[in-house]
């Protein structure tokens, strides 16, 4: 696809438009340089440009804001040449592709209508081979949305949501039966879900996606690759449901706390290899249901970092074959739950010689061979508690619970039976995968906080000095 | 020896104001408390088991700097619960209960100084003992844990020692009352550290029990947890830190749901109660009662 | 200066002081003299607005319950013993006790000086001897100079030198003008510092004489003051009742009245009950006539 040439002999530019105004533009100003607000458009200008465009031609829209609504039937290139805002005047789709082989590059699209029945979306594919990328895609109610549209690239688009209530918001990103689609570095905020429906082969890399509520959601969609993205402060980062053969590596799933609030979720699905993740604050690192769902081929989780989840791993009690090993279980405040009750006796949590990282064994390594010398058992008489009666975590981090855990401990009439064991657990953590890039973590300002404090309390001790005694002149004589 | 004596009709200045003197008593008594043993072993083993926790939670993210929330703040919002009730609650007992015991609080009562301002000088006194302490505590934990890379959020460090500074507050005023209505110090430290156990351990315990035997309303649950000022210091820590309190489970989620950003003013109502109530009350009993 | 207006106060049901009205002018010295648990201290209290009490008590006009700041700004207090914070330095103290007392310019040198305590205001309060502490105490309460000296039985808890060292300092500083309110059961105290000498009794006023009638009066020849260990005291008082005496206790043991020719009849009535003495001291007649005689000097110089 030759998208960089400018001046091909077809290429159809368009003047700029002398009219004046029909109408002034009233909005609030979206995203998208300052300077495209200064430049009303005609009504159905690019409709027009598009009308003469014959099929292969590129065509340049020079800036200025367009109010229209868009159906590109044939297969043209359509180029913003500068800062291109194309308004949906809060009605309808925006952008319709039903021709294979559209390419649509570095468009600023906002402002669709907001009917959840007729799906009104930003940009809708409806033939395969399409191309949507460098686009800004802003306050749609769906936005980008792939209908039997296989072989597309959605690349390096920025697609924001309306500001709704969840239950009123469009996906993000859908795509219906569109296989070997490849999506990838785009960013999706405040919408629904990035979807995928019925889609085999396709690639899901480097994107972000945050304040939603699925990061991404797959149904149905087989050998899909999920590789180095990062979703946070979703409802749920990734959830898997039936799908076959799904890779997950290298992705970041942070804070993702909804009322479910898993970082990754798996309900029913096979043949996947969860490898090299981050999972960090979220409500549960990962939950497992049914999966994988036929028991011939294991659920393989290794070398992830599960860090400060409020539960590292939920299993719901179906789920069974699932092997963990080479995993970092950092400081969740419950390392892994069944919920309801019962045991992991179905799933093993080390392969050959290697466990996992606990950051809460106890045991030693007395020949240094990198194992703990006793199994690592999980067994705490609160967890168990916990586990019976949920609300009985309004009594976590007290001192009360400490004490039960140390009755737990000292009274073996009252220890719970271990949920599972770890043969041969870590004595370090593996080298941590996917940690995130950008953002050191607030050192400098946590030093200064502290030294504050410091310097506080070392003032008051100060204040309590002896004072200093002051003669007398003249005093009491 | 000159003219020490004193002419019948001397005019004498007035005594000096309320402020003055609550303030030269809330000197004298910061001065006594940072230079006693119970002040300097609380911050010592305050400041220890601090950076401990800071350590141990720097070792078990294994250098990866991670710890969300976590541990850190789990394990100083618990290091709290437990060191600064006891430190305050026995240092409030301590403070009138020994002076009685001395003869020293009638020998101050026989100055040109109100009751009230002692007890008030003594409670901001020791007031500024603790914060002293907490920061000191507080805030060699955060060098720790900046110069282990740890992401842990400065502000939550600026809360936990102010909302740990009122807990304190409570606690002193609670120490006290008892102080004021014991004969002596022993007694008095023993009733606090009784009521110390009771607000740490043993309330907690029951309401667990309550919550499995009686299947208690999550409602109730949260609604009778707001009595026990150190339930409200966690709450609020928690909340105050992670804008939110699902990690408390189904009783946290009600409290959030129900009450929103109510939350904030609920649980500095039940800090405020926990320091006006005993303290009005230590200076009802206090002017009432004979300082011998 | 000191108007004592029919207070009565009660511990409980027992009654300590009873019904008691005294007036004190400017510049006079009132020793209250009686045995341990007569009401001279409790009544002392209640002039320092200690205790609560009915009836009413005023210091130059200032109600010492409704106006105890005022009241107590005009009064240095020294108790029976001090008991300050162990590691309170005497600069310190004297520092705390003068803002207090709303005085910023005080020099603490000068101030030690005055009782005899220079060159120990870097001490700690607690290094200090029993004499020493009550010199500091004695010190403080002279702080902002104030009309009023009220002393609770002082010397009770000094040794025999310490005490007269005390007491002379007391005499040298009381000077003129200052009104004095003390508690006592020493002749000796009583006679040098007192110009009147109110006796209580189980909370009540039994008399009021000058000083130098109550020394005549108490001069039966000699007084032997017997000290005994606390437990023992309660059956030498029996002992000696029985024997015909008329013992009465004081803080560190008996009194008896004694004719000169049969001082030591006391000691063979008390080895009888094998009740152990740990000291004692004869006060002759001559002695107090001595104290009378100065009490009576006293008296004819002072306006």
């Amino acid at each position: 696809m030759n998208t960089s040439s400018p001046v091909l002999p077809l290429t159809v530019l368009l003047a700029c438009s002398a009219a004046p105004a029909l109408q002034p533009d009233h909005e609030a100003p979206a995203p998208g340089p300052r300077a495209a607000e200064d430049v009303p458009r005609q009504l159905g200008e690019i409709g027009r440009l598009l009308e003469a465009a014959p099929p292969g031609a590129t065509v340049l829209v020079q800036p200025g804001v367009y109010r229209e609504h868009l159906r590109i039937t044939r297969p043209v290139t359509l180029v913003a040449n500068g800062a291109v805002v194309i308004d949906g005047g809060g009605s309808g789709d925006i952008i319709e592709i039903a021709a294979p082989g559209v390419t649509l590059r570095g468009f600023t699209i906002r402002n669709t209508g907001i009917d959840l029945d007729k799906e009104n979306a930003a940009i809708r594919v409806l033939a395969p081979r399409a191309v949507i990328r460098d686009n800004i895609v802003d306050d749609v109610l769906f936005g980008i949305d792939l209908r039997e549209a296989p072989d597309s690239l959605v690349a390096n688009n920025r697609i924001g949501g309306k500001d709704l209530d969840i239950a009123r918001r469009g996906d993000g990103l859908r795509l219906w039966r569109s296989d070997r689609t490849t999506v990838e570095d785009n960013v999706i905020h405040d919408g629904r879900d990035a979807i995928l429906w019925y889609s085999k082969g396709v690639i899901v890399r480097r994107n972000t996606g945050h304040d939603c509520r699925y990061g991404l959601h797959l149904m149905f969609s087989d050998d899909v690759t999920i590789s180095d993205n990062e979703f946070t402060r979703n409802s749920v980062g990734i959830y898997l449901m039936y799908s076959t053969g799904v890779e997950i590596n290298g992705n970041r799933l942070i804070q993702n706390r909804g009322p479910s609030g898993y970082g990754l979720g798996l309900k029913e699905t096979d043949r996947f290899v969860v490898r090299g993740n981050l999972m960090v604050g979220n409500r549960s690192g990962i939950y497992i249901d049914g999966s994988p769902f036929s028991p011939d081929v294991p659920g393989e989780f290794t070398a992830n970092t599960i860090a400060g989840n409020d539960i590292g791993v939920t299993f719901l009690p179906s789920a069974r074959g699932n092997l963990l090993h080479a995993n970092n279980f950092i400081d969740n405040f419950n390392q892994v739950a069944v919920a309801g009750r019962g045991n992991l006796d179905a799933n093993q949590f080390w392969k050959g010689d290697s466990g996992n990282f606990w950051s809460d064994y106890t045991g030693y390594d007395q020949n240094r061979d990198g194992v703990g010398d006793f199994v690592h058992e999980s067994a705490t008489l609160f967890e168990d508690l916990m586990d019976r009666e949920p609300s009985l975590r309004l009594f976590l981090f007290s001192p009360a619970q400490q004490a039960v855990e140390f009755v737990g401990r000292a009274v073996p009439a009252v220890r719970p039976e271990p949920k599972f064991t770890d043969e041969v657990p870590l004595m370090r953590p593996v080298p941590v995968a996917a940690l995130p890039t950008g953002g050191s973590p607030a050192r400098i300002p946590l030093a200064a906080g502290g030294a504050l404090l410091v310097t506080l309390g070392g003032s008051l001790l100060g204040l309590a000095r002896d004072p200093a005694v002051r003669p007398a002149h003249g005093g009491v004589r | 020896m000159t003219t020490l004596a004193a002419s019948p009709n001397l005019v004498l200045p007035g005594p000096p104001s309320a402020l003055r003197n609550t303030m030269t008593l809330a000197r004298r008594e910061l001065r006594d408390a940072v230079r006693s043993r119970w002040f300097f072993l609380y911050t010592l083993a305050f400041t220890v088991l601090g950076l401990a926790v800071s350590f141990v939670s720097a070792a078990g993210t294994g250098g990866s700097g991670l710890s969300g929330f976590g541990r850190t703040t789990a394990g100083l919002v618990n290091l709290v619960l437990l060191v600064v009730p006891l430190m305050a609650l026995s240092a409030g007992a301590a403070s009138i209960a020994s002076d009685r015991e001395r003869g020293m609080l009638s020998y101050l009562f026989a100055q040109p100084i109100n009751r009230s301002e002692l007890l008030l000088g003594k409670f901001l006194g020791l007031a500024a003992a603790l914060l002293a302490s907490i920061s000191l505590g507080l805030g060699a934990c955060a060098l720790i844990l900046a110069w282990k890379g740890l992401r842990t959020n400065p502000q939550s460090m600026f809360w936990l020692c102010g909302l740990a500074f009122l807990l304190a507050l409570g606690m002193l005023s609670v120490g006290m009352l008892i102080s004021t209505l014991a004969r002596r110090a022993s007694v008095a430290v023993g009733t606090a550290i009784f009521v110390w156990l009771m607000l740490v351990f043993v309330s907690d315990l029951a309401l667990m029990a309550g919550a499995v035997a009686l299947r208690l309303r999550i409602e109730t649950l949260f609604a009778v947890s707001l009595v026990n000022p150190l339930q409200v210091f966690k709450m609020w820590s928690l909340h105050a830190v992670d804008a939110n309190l699902d990690v408390l489970g189904p009783a946290g989620l009600y409290a959030v749901e129900e009450y929103g950003s109510l939350l904030h003013a609920i649980f500095a109502g039940c800090m405020v109660v926990w320091v006006l109530v005993p303290l009005t009350l230590a200076s009802v009993v206090l002017s009432r009662r004979s300082p011998l | 200066m000191i108007t004592i207006d029919h207070v009565s106060m009660k511990f409980g049901r027992s009654v300590a002081v009873d019904d008691v009205s005294l007036d004190i002018q400017a510049g006079d010295s009132v020793a209250l003299w009686g045995p341990n648990g007569a009401g001279k201290t409790t009544l002392i209290r209640c002039v320092l607005g200690l205790l609560r009490f009915r009836g009413s008590i005023t210091l130059a006009g200032h109600d010492v319950r409704r106006q105890g700041k005022h009241a107590r700004l005009l009064v240095g207090y020294v108790p029976q013993e001090l008991g300050f914070h162990d590691e309170l330095g005497v600069n310190e103290a004297i520092g705390f006790f003068a803002r207090l007392k709303g005085l910023d310019r005080v020099d603490p040198h000068t101030t030690l000086d005055h009782v005899g305590l220079a060159g120990h205001g870097g001490k700690r309060v607690r290094e200090l001897s029993g004499g020493m502490k009550q010199r500091l105490a004695l010190a403080i309460a002279l702080l902002g100079d104030p009309p009023v000296l009220v002393l609770d039985e002082v010397t009770a808890s000094l040794d025999a030198v310490g005490r007269g060292e005390f007491v002379a300092l007391l005499e040298r500083l009381s000077g003129a003008g200052r009104t004095m309110l003390f508690a006592s059961h020493r002749l000796d105290e009583v006679a040098t510092l007192a110009r009147r000498v109110v006796e209580i009794d189980r909370g009540r006023v039994r008399r009021t004489t000058s000083a130098a009638e109550f020394v005549a009066r108490t001069e039966h020849g000699a007084v032997l003051h017997l000290h005994i260990a606390a437990p023992a005291r309660q059956a030498a008082m029996r002992s000696l009742a029985e024997g015909g005496f008329a013992p009465s206790l004081n803080g560190v043991g008996l009194l008896v009245p004694v004719s000169p020719s049969q001082k030591a009849a006391p000691f063979r009535v008390l080895a009888e009950a094998r009740i152990a003495i740990d000291d004692f001291e004869v006060v002759t007649a001559n002695h107090a006539a001595d104290l009378a005689a100065r009490a009576h000097a006293r008296r004819e110089t002072t306006p």
